[in-house]
């Protein structure tokens, strides 16, 4: 008995019944419309973006962000965007100016001045007078390589010659490490301790006297020793260190503070919005080989110029950009032949198989893309679209990374896409037609039209309302833009059942919170850092899916514990390059800060919980921010 | 497995809402007071560990043939490994471990690993700690070996040490992750019973239920940092790995309902100057690993853990006193219901043709096999839940039944 009451207990208090997920034919008052139409087409409410929604009017706003070329840009971003030079330049122009330096420089080429004969005494059971032979008559130079990288089973049987490859290869060991060290020295062979005390924990200001006080190259190598997490605070030493270290790792920061900064400062805020939906709809993961460089030209040139435009322009911008090319594979896809021998080497220490077909892109555009795992595809039609994309290949990773079809790699053979049969003997307008076959398949109107309803609407958004934007999406070939119009200009979209119906993902959490606080950014780093510890590193998403589009998934792994202490630092002013004025909340009430803050009266258990709670305790701007912020007014949307 | 305490816990906190829990409830959790459950730790060893050095098959010529620099001498010469059962040894560092083999408490899988040839570490660790290589899943293979949440579930049932969520325990099972127990707090002591109470009478469920598990969390383990922890005598951890486990046996002897834990150790990734590394990172994890068994002693019976790698690493050394990325790996599965003392799984050997690609130590064994099997014997879980798309086929017979 006392089981059951434990039960009822339980469930008693947690559920609430005014709260429910089926009022979608509930039309949200005046106010409401204006708070909830700038909470899902932007980042988050400013100061003042209220106001101008209410004088235009909630209908020609949205028209208005349906149209960013009509609204005049923020000069603020534009100061913040001009110092990002890598945004920019062509792919291959970062791959020329922002290279990898290799650490070992010195080539290593045991078998180099080898005959293919002595090669094959060596290697494949050559006696052991024929291999003594053969390792004598190698030069002085070429014989100490041969015993430090050789192979070790040429050495059977020649114990005095194993012990000089022994000493050989410590002797080369000797020579890298000090190699290494001339190359990236360690902080004491830089610095006095002293000096090094001041670099490791001094303040801002001694360090950057430290910094002026050393010549260019010495400074150079002090930075690279330091590394960006030890100049966190100083972003021109931090850049530089990244540049000279890691100057990948420097071009995608840059693309993070492009997103960030657009993100706070943008006006025009759907179209943000839309290339954050895109580029998580066409994910492409920063940490595979060199995509770091190539995600810069991806995010300009094929997201951004097409989200407002017709899916299937997108569709083939993705579809045939390197960077989309090497993270799903598609570039080494290659018609099947079973005539060639395993070819030898590795690329990124996975060897490369006999040249074939690889699905991975195949599988991902028709699951992930356009028509989505329950859109009736089969197998067949997986291999089948892999098999229209071969020769859909880069040109030239290392150096120009441009898109290029390789008709020597195609498979010429018949094939048949979904019902559609694409005839033998063709190029690249296999893959054309595919494109054109996904971008129009219903499926595709039905999957992408859910999607766009869950990121604006609700996670678990009407059938009726997704069924018209799919019947927008095909009449209109695809037409992004309005499809957005249907979805913006329906009952379901300004209803009740919308209403605060998501919550946010760290990245709209964030920076919601930094607009709502007009905080001034001047370095994004330390903000990107915390996106990046709630759980979504920019660009940084492993698997294909991209991130979360529903509440649950964020709930479970973002954790609130990190979301409250992220609001304490930001009201407090804890995150390096963001200042933030409190000054405008000198002196008022709770319910008068939550509701600037929110720009909307707090709900009841909110407003009650925070006037309870600071009865006796000192209610500072800053902690009435910060338990504002860790709302669940506010941590929804 | 749940107490009367439990439900009154959760419900009082629910109701009463504000502020801390009354102090008897907290005593409610007192340990040896709840009900011992059976407990599955998965310890990640990132960097892909060389297996080969780490249990030396010293019975193989061809081992010392392909590692004339780095191989580990075998058992009675000098730096010798330490043998097992006159085929295997362990690398002389782990000489902790060897009373945990000799007791029967430690067994040893070799040439297991994942099917999927991939040899890049994130891609591998990713693949390995979702248990779906070759597929996408969002969540982690322990999460998923968890039955689902109820009200009345521990809200610090599945915990993971370390400051991110682990892929491995990602999912929507109620796992947290925490770096340090005394860390583990809102840092604005104020803000804290207000927000809980905030919570407690949010509108969305999904918000309320959130909150509840965190706040929960947290009072819980702020309960557990009032009492000062003492290992048990001999047990003596070392390291951050150590200190890792340390937090864990603290967790689990505190009874508050842990059925899972993770935890993370990395810097194996030994390219260069093999030999130089690897002794104090094993001596790290193997002093660890016997302090963390020494210290839950009879509570041992209920625990299982098991620890894995992405991959192994080349069978024959690089030009620089190293090894690159490779293939079959070593598992170690230490605890009481282990059969061990005992290698498990089948040898592939070196010559060769026998080698992955002609470079590596072959895949004899799934890691699923190994996982699957504890999950489902100490677990009591369904694998075809926890591993989709996966068939175990015959066991290994890791457990005692």
């Amino acid at each position: 008995m006392t089981r059951l009451l434990g039960i009822a207990l339980v469930a008693g208090a947690i559920s609430v019944p005014a709260y429910s997920a089926d009022r979608f034919d509930q039309k949200l008052t005046p106010d409401k419309q204006i708070l909830h139409t700038i909470n899902r087409l932007t980042f988050g409410a400013r100061p003042g973006d209220l106001a101008e929604v209410r004088r235009l009017g909630v209908e020609k706003w949205i028209d208005l962000q349906l149209h960013p070329e009509r609204i005049p840009e923020n000069p603020e971003l534009a100061a913040r965007l001009k110092q990002l030079t890598t945004l920019q330049l062509a792919t291959w122009q970062i791959l020329e100016k922002y290279q990898q330096a290799p650490l070992m420089i010195r080539p290593v080429q045991p078998l180099a001045g080898l005959t293919s004969l002595q090669v094959c005494k060596l290697m494949q059971g050559g006696t052991v007078d024929e291999r003594r032979s053969v390792i004598d008559s190698l030069s002085s130079d070429r014989r100490q390589q041969f015993l430090a990288f050789g192979p070790t089973q040429a050495l059977d049987g020649l114990a005095d010659i194993q012990q000089e490859a022994a000493a050989a290869r410590q002797a080369d060991q000797q020579a890298r490490q000090a190699e290494f060290r001339r190359l990236m020295p360690p902080l004491m062979d830089l610095l006095t301790s002293e000096q090094i005390r001041v670099a490791r924990n001094g303040t801002d200001a001694e360090k950057l006297a430290l910094f002026d006080s050393l010549d260019a190259e010495k400074r150079q190598k002090v930075i690279r020793s330091l590394g960006p997490q030890m100049l966190v605070n100083l972003p021109n030493l931090r850049r530089e260190s990244m540049v000279v270290g890691q100057p990948q790792v420097y071009v995608n920061s840059e693309l993070v503070d492009n997103k960030l900064f657009r993100a706070l400062y943008s006006n025009h805020q759907l179209e943000e919005v839309l290339v954050d939906f895109w580029m998580n709809h066409f994910n492409v993961f920063n940490g595979k080989g060199q995509e770091r460089v190539l995600l810069t030209s991806f995010e300009r040139d094929a997201i951004r110029p097409n989200v407002l435009g017709h899916f299937r322009d997108l569709l083939l911008a993705t579809a045939r950009h390197p960077a989309m090319l090497f993270y799903l594979d598609n570039w080494q896809s290659q018609v099947q032949r079973d005539d060639i021998r395993p070819p030898a080497g590795s690329f990124n220490g996975t060897p490369l198989n006999r040249p074939g077909l690889n699905e991975n892109y195949g599988r991902e555009i028709l699951e992930l893309h356009t028509l989505g795992v329950d859109g009736g595809y089969t197998q067949q039609d997986v291999i089948a679209v892999a098999r229209a994309f071969t020769g859909w290949t880069v040109y030239d990773l290392q150096r120009y990374a441009e898109f290029q079809f390789n008709p020597a790699t195609h498979d010429r053979k018949e094939k048949i896409v979904l019902g559609h049969t694409l005839p033998p003997g063709r190029g690249e307008q296999d893959g054309l037609e595919v494109i054109d076959i996904l971008a129009r398949h219903p499926s595709t109107a039905k999957f992408i039209s859910k999607k766009l309803a869950q990121r604006f609407v609700a996670d678990a958004p009407p059938a009726s309302l997704v069924d018209r934007m799919a019947a927008t999406f095909t009449k209109t070939d695809g037409d992004i833009r309005a499809v957005l119009q249907t979805m913006f200009s329906s009952p379901e979209f300004l209803s009740e059942g919308a209403w605060r119906a998501k919550l946010k993902s760290p990245l709209e959490m964030a920076v919601s919170a930094v607009r709502a606080l007009n905080a001034d950014v001047t370095d994004t780093f330390a903000l990107s850092q915390r996106i990046a510890d709630l759980g979504q590193p920019l660009y940084g998403k492993v698997e294909p899916t991209g991130y979360p589009t529903t509440g649950e998934a964020w709930a479970s792994s973002a954790g609130l514990i990190g979301r409250i202490d992220f609001a304490t630092a930001l009201s407090g002013g804890g995150i390096p390059g963001i200042r933030v004025d409190m000054s405008r909340f000198n002196f008022k009430a709770p319910a008068a800060v939550a509701s600037d803050l929110l720009g909307a009266a707090p709900t009841p258990a909110t407003l009650t919980a925070i006037e309870k709670g600071i009865q006796e305790k000192e209610a500072t701007p800053s902690m009435l921010a910060t338990l504002v912020i860790s709302s669940p007014d506010f941590q929804s949307r | 497995m749940l107490t009367r305490r439990y439900f009154m816990r959760a419900s009082a906190i629910a109701v009463a809402g504000m502020g801390a829990a009354p102090s008897w409830l907290v005593r409610a959790a007192a340990p040896g007071e709840s009900t011992r459950n059976k407990i599955l730790i998965a310890i990640f060893q990132r960097g892909a560990a060389d297996g080969l050095n780490v249990v030396v098959p010293h019975f193989e010529k061809r081992y010392y043939e392909l590692r004339p620099t780095i191989a580990i001498p075998a058992p009675g010469k000098n730096n010798g490994a330490i043998d097992l059962d006159g085929r295997f040894a362990l690398h002389p560092s782990l000489q902790p471990l060897k009373p945990l083999w000799d007791s029967g408490q430690l067994g040893i899988v070799h040439a297991c690993g994942s099917p999927d040839g991939n040899r890049s570490h994130f891609e591998a660790q990713d693949s390995m700690e979702s248990g779906t290589p070759g597929r996408t899943t969002e969540d982690g293979w322990l999460n998923r070996a968890l039955p689902p949440l109820t009200a009345e579930t521990s809200s610090v049932r599945a915990v993971a040490i370390g400051a991110k969520m682990p892929r491995t325990m990602r999912g929507d099972r109620g796992a947290i992750a925490v770096s340090d127990l005394q860390q583990f707090r809102v840092r604005n002591d104020a803000a804290t019973s207000i927000l809980e109470s905030m919570y407690a009478k949010a509108d969305a469920p999904l918000m309320a239920a959130q909150g509840k598990r965190t706040f929960d969390a947290l009072k819980t383990i702020e309960s557990i940092n009032r009492t000062p922890y003492t290992p048990a005598v001999g047990a003596q951890y070392f390291g951050e790995f150590g200190t890792g486990l340390r937090q864990i046996a603290r967790l689990i002897k505190a009874g508050v309902g842990v059925e899972a834990a993770f935890a993370e150790i990395g810097g194996w990734d030994h390219h260069s100057n093999e030999n130089g590394q690897l002794p104090p990172l094993l001596t790290q994890f193997g002093n660890s690993l016997a302090a963390f068994a020494r210290d839950m002693g009879d509570r041992m019976e209920d625990i299982v853990l098991v620890t894995m790698s992405e991959f192994g690493r080349t069978a024959a050394e690089d030009g620089n006193n190293g090894t690159d990325h490779g293939h079959g790996n070593v598992m170690f599965v230490l605890g009481g219901p282990v059969r061990g003392g005992r290698m498990f799984g089948h040898w592939p050997g070196l010559e060769s043709e026998q080698l992955f690609e002609r470079r590596d130590l072959a895949v004899t064994t799934d890691f699923r096999s190994v996982l699957g099997e504890l999950v489902h014997q100490h677990l009591g879980q369904k694998t075809e839940q926890v591993f989709p798309g996966f068939s175990i086929g015959e066991p290994l017979g890791l457990l005692k039944t």
